[in-house]
């Protein structure tokens, strides 16, 4: 009895890609259920293998562009004629400041204009003009709220479902639950910025306390892009291909020696996948099979967004092959607008606008928008008062904020809800960061109670038992043709 | 179980054994062997073992099935389509839930109803509580240890080791014999690997290849034994099984466990002193009971009694703060514990019971509960210690004296401080309100020092107009950085060096019970602590004392503490325990052939496998305590084995009948383990620091997350500051001494199967995945240890490519190359260098290594990623 299962374990390792496979796993599918579990004496192993969407799936991929610092929302996406009105008088609600000593109680009226734009007649800032483009493609949420004040903790409430660290990222807990399509690619990628990393830095990409296997991938915003994807560049190419000629041919030697190991025959070939991963990872990341015109889309020939608009490009290209989950981080605190923001928001628009907007448009001419969900915002907003009234900026707003989501079965040309008249507390259709998740792990088919890890502590969930409820009114598909 | 539909595949490998397991239907089953545990498995949780049974219905014996239930009769014999137990089971209504039985479980049920529901023997009145079935009674790890026969084998000229006859005797059976003895290289190598966990160096393996002595192999052997890094390799094995970490997991903040690693460095030492391992248990038990109270100006032996004590403190421990249930969590770090023993020691899943009867093993879950007595006077969760407030200071009383001085002047320092920085705090906002208009200025004085629900709604508005007149301790800062920060750093100085008249800290943490408090021990009903039912003693499990009966004492009026441990520790130790030996030599066993005699090594239960030479189990366990409880002298009866000493290749006529090596044919080939691998390219490039003991190397994660060895320098919002610390030979210890922090799995030993720890690991898993191709391939540690085995194979062998080849081919392998492998290596360190050097910019050649040198290093790197490197023959 145990030669037999040991036999098939020897198979599933001479595949080179652990002990599960799908294929199997069908065979064995109605077996699992009929006979009765055993404990387990030996740990689940974990892959990323493609698996089935439980639910039907209207997403099957998923781009985040995070805009780390917390973008104003007011002088970008939510016109106040209120705020406008009352420039420069004293606020009478109560606020919640980050820096007292700087802090005013005077109101700031947006200095750029609002207009409507695109079909659907969404109104949106004057340093968005591509944004407009592409505004009836976009559902734009004006009422998103987390309600912690600090970077940190309202990226992890985005990003992990709670205010505290070291629990899986979101693109963690796709990989877990779907795996990749494509086996030469990892399932959850980082673009991360050239000038540094976001606040909390790795702990955005964190696998928590699920199996290391489904961390985020950094893609480097220098050469090497991929960590242990490539040896220095002088050992690569040629050199690198001798390399692994040289200790085929020692392995191979070896192998006379030792007829029969299969699992010695396993590494080897796990050397040839790996080799077959480098491969892949160059070409999705090989941006001269674009066009010009693409490239010229993405902003490539402006040196203002061509770094950023390169990553969107990359992500495009990633999703287009089988990534399941690409996150683009700007900066640290590029959007963190205390002081300055007359000149740094402008700059920052310069920076993104063009190129998340081109990739909207990309996505739809191929074909992808539909089953890609893009997404795009930061981890606050701001205040409608002034701080520092030497160098204006705004303080941080975590009550109230935008985000816009567009494919993978949003509904386009929306805006939905509002912060109140001066742009300070999320009052109307309130979407807060677990209703976020609810929908949007609906929209891959997953049941966001189902998706769950055991733990010592526990089961371990996205939500982990927060009260998020799917936002029927900003998806294509409403409940009665939900599958779930 | 909790895993969605989709997370299955993972344990489907699991279930093909116990489907396969079922595969020959018995014809005329009967209710004992066949029926009872199918049911017992699915059934008995509502119909047997509740307060109340489902319906009624009680199905612990086929009498009882006859009786029926609410429903009528759930059985006529010879009756199948009759009898409702079929029909409901059939039907798929039963059991509830997602889990159904096997297609050939209900074929058996309904087998031994068709054929008269036989049972082996008369059915007794009540059906059997706390006592079990014969074939429970009777199972193979539950009986004594017998002290067999050494059996007789024809190919006597094959016989080096009493061990031998037992596994050729089978061999023969097969009509088979032992593999050829290895060559002495190969040899010497799979000696190290396995007492040290390094490679033998060059010079060792020539000297060893030509001893003419005919005892060099069993000197070599005691010469290994008596190496320090022996302990450094058998103290990790043991530290798998103990769960042993640097830190307390269960939280995302996972602290870290400072003093652990005192547990670390107790493990090592035992295992280079050969302690005997009846001892080694004991202290490990019961240690704090060993050591008079109070637990003050310790002895060097009461302290590494103590320190023994961590074995029990391996578990994951959320209850230092953060947990979302703190009743939970205390209760989590008990259920680890019993789970982290009872695997180790006993073999068993005793876990399983701690919501309901075992499912498979006769162990009720009041047994559980009487197990967990054992533990509950040091780990009571109604009076919880925290994980640092188990900690037992390593001070003397003088040192503790100045401590106190010190601390005193500390706090007395501090006020002072304080008062300073009112000072200041109260300017700042005297400047503020001097920006106020007159006449507002009076009221936002009096606003600041009336508390906020005192204050007329005029000061409020003051205050709410004018935000930066909240200035305080904390914020003044914004108001004037440079003043402050000059305030802070010379305070901060001025406190610091107080401070280095304090004493260093030292603990060791451990498992102590506070005396004269002894909780009473209940049942949880569901495993749930908030429904506690009875009361419970302690005790061992009753299955276990058939044979050997023990009694522990609720509080020995000899000891301070409650005795319970120490009671049950001596019980296990007494030489008398059926499963203690047998699971520790078969984990022995299982270190040096790759599997264990029975191959689950922490399950001798009804699910585990049976062990493929039982004799050999038993008579392995009696010589075992016969030597006096001492590993070293068993390893040197199992190393001098000619089943230890046969070659590795595979035999096409064995491989037909036994491909996977129970019957021990020849030796199996081993992948190293992870830290093994880490450990030897360190030694290669002669980097690997010989340093012993003391606290771990820490880990940080670099600018792209990956965990590697250093001093963490990210700063408090966790962004890299791109400060480098150099730790020296800190970063080049061997990876036993490497920080384990759960969270932070170092980069170079995770995709290699390092431990996971829930809680503990009683079997690494090998795999082989791409993950570990692009780490050789690619990784900045391995290219950068490549370089320094170039070098130092340059200083040996000078520029001679022929030479250099053969060098280095026998530090990584412990063999000279052919002809032809030497040839081939020439050849590739010519094409490397060519390559490389075309690619070397002119204005570099004086900053790069010499081409040459960095094809060497790529010629040192292949061997690193090559089978020959990662495998032990």
């Amino acid at each position: 009895m145990f030669l037999n299962h040991h036999s098939r374990r020897h198979f599933l390792a001479q595949s080179g890609v652990g002990l599960s496979s799908l294929a199997l796993t069908w065979l064995l599918q109605d077996q699992a259920k009929a006979a009765p579990v055993k404990p387990t004496l030996e740990r689940p192993t974990f892959d990323l293998l493609p698996k089935p969407h439980p639910g039907k799936p209207q997403a099957t991929a998923m781009i985040s562009l995070f805009m780390q610092g917390g973008p104003s929302h007011i002088d970008l996406f939510e016109p106040k004629p209120e705020l406008d009105k009352r420039h420069m008088q004293n606020f009478s609600g109560q606020i919640q400041y980050d820096n007292a000593a700087e802090a005013s109680a005077k109101l700031f009226a947006s200095p750029w204009k609002f207009s409507k734009r695109g079909e659907c007649g969404t109104e949106l800032s004057e340093l968005l003009p591509h944004l407009g483009h592409v505004v009836d493609d976009i559902c734009l949420i004006r009422a998103m709220h987390t309600g912690v004040n600090n970077h940190g903790q309202s990226i992890n409430a985005l990003n992990n479902g709670r205010v505290l660290g070291g629990r899986p990222s979101l693109g963690a807990w796709l990989s877990y639950g779907l795996g990749t399509e494509n086996r030469n690619l990892p399932a959850f990628v980082i673009l991360s910025d050239p000038q540094g990393l976001p606040v909390l830095g790795v702990e955005n990409w964190n696998n928590g306390w699920l199996p290391s296997l489904y961390q985020g991938t950094v893609i480097r915003p220098k050469e090497p892009r991929i960590l242990n994807l490539d040896p220095p560049p002088k050992l690569q190419g040629a050199v690198q291909k001798r390399f692994l000629g040289y200790l085929d041919q020692l392995n191979q030697e070896h192998l006379t020696q030792h007829p029969g190991e299969h699992d010695l025959a396993a590494r080897i070939s796990s050397f040839e996948l790996a080799a077959r991963m480098q491969t892949a990872a160059k070409e999705a990341l090989d941006l001269s099979q674009e066009t010009e015109e693409t490239q010229k889309l993405y902003g490539l020939d402006n040196p203002k967004c061509a770094e950023y608009g390169t990553r969107c490009l990359f992500a495009r290209r990633l999703i287009e092959r089988g990534v399941r989950f690409v996150q683009i981080h700007t900066g640290n605190q590029h959007w963190d607008h205390h002081g300055g923001i007359l000149t740094a928001l402008p700059n920052m628009c310069q920076v993104t606008d063009q190129p998340s907007a081109a990739l909207v448009t990309d996505l739809k001419r191929r074909g992808l928008l539909d089953t890609t969900l893009v997404h795009w915002g930061g981890e606050m907003g701001r205040l409608p008062v002034i701080q520092n009234e030497k160098n204006i900026g705004r303080d941080h707003n975590t009550h109230g904020f935008s985000t816009w989501l567009a494919g993978g079965g949003i509904k386009g040309g929306l805006a939905y809800g509002a912060t109140d008249e001066f742009g300070h507390k999320a009052i109307d259709k309130v979407v807060h960061h677990f209703d976020y998740h609810a929908t949007l792990l609906h929209l891959f088919g997953l049941d966001p109670l189902k998706l769950t890890f055991q733990r010592p502590g526990g089961t371990g969930s996205l939500l982990d038992g927060q009260d998020g409820k799917i936002v029927w009114d900003i998806l294509k598909n409403g409940p009665h043709n939900a599958a779930i | 179980m909790n895993i969605p539909v989709f997370r299955l595949f993972g344990i489907c490998l699991l279930v093909i054994s116990s489907v396969a397991g079922a595969g020959d239907l018995v014809t005329d089953p009967v209710f004992e062997t066949h029926i009872r545990p199918i049911l017992k498995a699915n059934c008995f949780h509502c119909h047997g073992e509740d307060d109340k049974y489902e319906g009624k219905l009680d199905l612990r014996l086929a009498r009882l099935m006859i009786l029926g239930g609410d429903n009528g009769p759930s059985l006529i014999s010879g009756q199948p389509d009759q009898s409702l137990i079929v029909k409901r089971i059939v039907a798929g209504d039963m059991p509830p839930g997602e889990k159904k039985l096997a297609a050939q479980q209900i074929e058996l049920i309904r087998r031994w109803v068709a054929n008269g529901a036989k049972t082996d023997r008369p059915e007794p009145q009540s059906p059997p509580v706390g006592d079990f079935t014969d074939e429970e009674r009777l199972f193979w790890s539950f009986q004594p240890i017998s002290s067999p026969k050494v059996p007789t084998v024809a190919n006597t000229g094959q016989v080096h080791s009493p061990v031998d006859p037992f596994v050729l005797a089978k061999l023969e059976r097969h009509r088979s014999n032992f593999s050829n003895e290895a060559d002495r290289r190969t040899l010497i190598r799979r000696l190290t690997f396995d007492l040290c966990g390094l490679p033998p160096t060059a010079e060792d393996v020539e000297q060893y290849v030509n001893d003419p002595a005919p005892d060099a192999y069993e000197r070599l052997l005691d010469q290994l034994l008596a190496s320090p890094r022996y302990g450094e390799r058998w103290g990790r094995h043991w530290l798998d099984i103990a769960g042993y970490a640097d830190s307390d997991g269960y939280t995302e903040s996972d602290p870290v466990r400072t003093y652990a690693y005192k547990y670390r460095d107790y493990v090592i030492r035992q295992f280079n002193a050969d302690k005997p391992f009846d001892q080694f248990i004991v202290e490990q038990l019961a240690g704090d009971e060993l050591v008079p109270l109070p637990y003050e100006n310790l002895t060097g032996d009461a302290a590494e009694k103590l320190a023994a004590t961590g074995f029990l403190r391996m578990a994951s421990d959320g209850t230092s703060g953060g947990a979302a249930d703190p009743n939970l969590a205390k209760n989590d770090v008990i259920a680890e514990t019993i789970k982290v023993v009872s695997t180790s020691l006993l073999g068993l899943t005793v876990g399983c019971a701690q919501c309901h009867n075992h499912r498979y093993d006769p162990i009720a879950q009041t047994d559980y509960y009487r197990f967990r007595a054992l533990f509950e006077p040091a780990y009571d969760w109604k009076n919880w210690r925290v994980p640092q407030a188990r900690l037992i200071s390593l001070w003397s009383a003088e040192q503790l004296k100045t401590a106190q001085q010190v601390d005193a002047e500390i706090t007395n320092q501090t006020d002072v401080r304080m008062k300073e920085l009112d000072a200041i705090v109260q300017e700042v906002f005297d400047r503020e309100v001097g920006k106020l208009p007159e006449e507002q200025r009076e009221s936002a004085r009096t606003a600041r020092t009336t508390a906020a629900d005192k204050r007329t709604p005029e000061q409020a508005q003051i205050l709410k107009d004018h935000p930066s007149l909240n200035v305080d301790r904390g914020s003044v800062y914004l108001y004037e950085a440079a003043r402050i920060n000059t305030f802070n750093t010379e305070w901060d100085k001025r406190i610091a060096d107080i401070k280095t008249k304090r004493p260093k800290e030292d603990y060791v943490p451990c498992l102590t019970e506070v005396p004269g408090q002894i909780p009473t021990t209940h049942l949880f009903y569901r495993g749930e602590f908030a429904q506690p039912k009875q009361a419970v003693n302690p005790g061992e499990l009753p299955i276990l004392t058939l044979a050997h009966a023990t009694e522990i004492p609720v509080d020995d009026p000899q000891l301070p503490t409650s005795g319970r441990r120490l009671a049950y520790a001596r019980h296990l130790t007494d030489g008398k325990h059926p499963l203690l030996t047998r699971v520790l030599v078969n984990r022995f066993w299982m270190h040096h052939f790759g599997k264990g005699i029975v191959s689950t090594p922490s399950d001798f239960g009804f699910l585990g496998e049976k062990p493929s030479h039982p004799e050999l189990l038993d008579w392995l366990a009696t010589r075992f305590l016969a030597d006096g409880w001492q590993l070293k002298r068993f390893h040197r009866m199992l190393l001098t084995s000619a089943a230890y000493r046969q070659q590795s290749v595979r035999r096409p006529e064995m491989d037909t009948v036994d491909p996977d090596n129970r019957l021990l044919g020849r030796m199996s080939v081993r992948r190293l383990e992870a830290e093994a691998i880490r450990d030897t390219i360190l030694s290669c490039s002669g980097s690997l620091s010989d340093k012993l003991f003391g606290t771990p190397a820490p880990v940080t994660v670099d600018d792209v997350g990956q965990v590697i060895v250093g001093i963490d320098t990210r700063d408090s919002a966790g962004r890299p500051t791109d400060k480098k610390v150099t730790i020296g030979e800190e970063e080049f210890r061997r990876s036993v001494y490497v920080q384990v922090r759960r969270s932070l799995p170092l980069g170079m030993l995770e995709p290699f199967d390092m431990p996971t720890l829930s809680p503990n690991c009683e079997l690494r898993p090998v795999s082989t995945v791409a993950p570990q191709a692009l780490l050789m391939m690619n990784n900045d540690l391995v290219i950068h240890e490549a370089l320094g085995f170039a070098r130092r194979i340059q200083g040996i062998a000078g520029d001679h490519p022929a030479i250099q080849v053969t060098k280095a081919w026998l530090t990584a392998f412990g063999r000279p190359p052919t002809s032809d492998q030497v040839a081939a290596g020439v050849v590739f360190l010519t094409d490397q260098t060519q390559q490389i050097a075309a690619r070397i910019p002119a204005d570099q050649v004086a900053k790069e290594p010499p081409a040459a040198q960095q094809a060497l290093a790529n010629f040192c790197q292949a061997l690193f990623s090559s089978n020959a490197f990662l495998y032990v023959d």
